[in-house]
């Protein structure tokens, strides 16, 4: 095959070279496996302590780099073509505007009737007892 | 390996045990039969992204809402057996890539081995979901025969949420914790079972020997899937087994 498209980075060593396609090194892959079942043991650690909010933060992060790994070496799309790195990735960005705009939401609300049934702070029908200061 | 101009480009087998494929008439180089394969497949695991990704926005949301319901809710699941899933994926994880390179590097019994291997985890983890399921039904955290039934009019609950042993009756609007699970996880089985069938249909096809170094586009593309099925699960499992 005369193409030799996306081998851009070279080839590592323990890399073969297969034109446009990209083998990546059992080494490689065994070390990418080493490394998630590590983050997953550390994933359970971490969480028998109590942090506060923190946890969460600290779970999402290792789930992240856990995923990059899986995306970056299992699926091969560090060695991928940009249109197809652009196109995957792209859904993440498409993701983060759901997440804003919901949990947006979420901050804006008050939480604090029993059954969580809020209202906006715009309804005029209803105040928070200690936002009453005697204007109305 | 050659190709021309003509129409139906051949990729010549590289031994015996192998059969030699021919490029699809509409595509001019087995390059581009490739890339167009690839950028399709990226662009459908993006919009597998977004469906799981409004339910993880579905989570997230109500966790903020109800952080002592998803407490207690998932001190119910049992996280050894979340645990124990979650490596069975990521070693099937590991068993897939090996498998595609194996495809790529024309050794058609290794990447059967690999396979094979993988559709067995695949097995597995739906084993030990089936375990799990039984459980809560047995519990009535998830009752399956009342999953359709709507409200119990006796106690305005969900009737498909009993909670037998009352281990949910401190926290407001238990079901929820339960309704996000069942349906985030039974989501995720069925790309589970979804890409087992894809990973049958590939080892098929490799045992015919139609995929080797010059054509291994449907091994690649069954793996990417089933990659895909532990990127969710990675987020799935500290979410719901260990709720941060």
């Amino acid at each position: 095959m005369s193409d030799h498209t996306s081998t851009g980075d070279g080839h590592a060593p323990g890399e073969l070279d297969m034109g446009h396609h990209h083998v990546s090194s059992p080494a490689m892959f065994l070390s990418v496996l080493l490394a998630l079942l590590f983050l997953t043991f550390i994933t359970v650690v971490v969480a028998q302590f109590d942090f506060g909010s923190a946890n969460m933060l600290i779970a999402m992060g290792i789930a992240s780099i856990k995923a990059s790994l899986v995306i970056a070496f299992f699926m091969h799309l560090k060695y991928d073509t940009a249109i197809n790195k652009l196109v995957f990735m792209s859904s993440f960005l498409f993701l983060s505007l759901l997440f804003i705009f919901t949990l947006g939401d979420l901050f804006t609300r008050r939480l604090d009737h029993e059954l969580h049934t809020t209202k906006s702070p715009v309804d005029l029908e209803w105040s928070h007892p200690s936002t009453l200061d005697g204007d109305h | 390996m050659s190709h021309d101009d003509h129409h139906g480009v051949m990729i010549p087998a590289p031994g015996p045990e192998f059969v030699a494929h021919e490029v699809a008439h509409h595509f001019s180089t087995p390059v581009q039969e490739f890339q167009a394969g690839k950028l399709g497949f990226w662009l459908f695991l993006a919009t597998e992204i977004l469906l799981f990704g409004g339910l993880f926005a579905a989570y997230f949301y109500f966790h903020e809402v109800f952080p002592e319901t998803f407490r207690v809710g998932g001190q119910q699941l049992d996280w050894r057996l979340g645990a124990l899933n979650t490596s069975v994926l990521l070693l099937s994880s590991w068993t897939m890539a090996m498998g595609v390179r194996s495809a790529q590097t024309s050794q058609k019994s290794k990447t059967m081995i690999y396979l094979v291997l993988t559709v067995l985890g695949a097995l597995g983890f739906m084993v030990i979901k089936f375990i799990e399921y039984s459980a809560k039904n047995e519990h009535g955290l998830i009752v399956f025969s009342e999953l359709f039934s709507g409200y119990d009019e006796v106690t305005g609950q969900v009737a498909w949420f009993k909670d037998y042993h009352g281990v949910m009756k401190d926290v407001a609007h238990g079901h929820m914790f339960f309704a996000i699970y069942l349906t985030m996880t039974a989501i995720h089985g069925l790309h589970v079972i979804i890409g087992a069938i894809a990973i049958i249909y590939v080892l098929y096809g490799t045992s015919k020997g139609r995929y080797h170094a010059g054509y291994y586009l449907p091994v690649d593309l069954a793996g990417l899937y089933w990659h895909l099925v532990d990127l969710i699960w990675i987020f799935l499992f500290p979410l719901l087994y260990l709720v941060p």
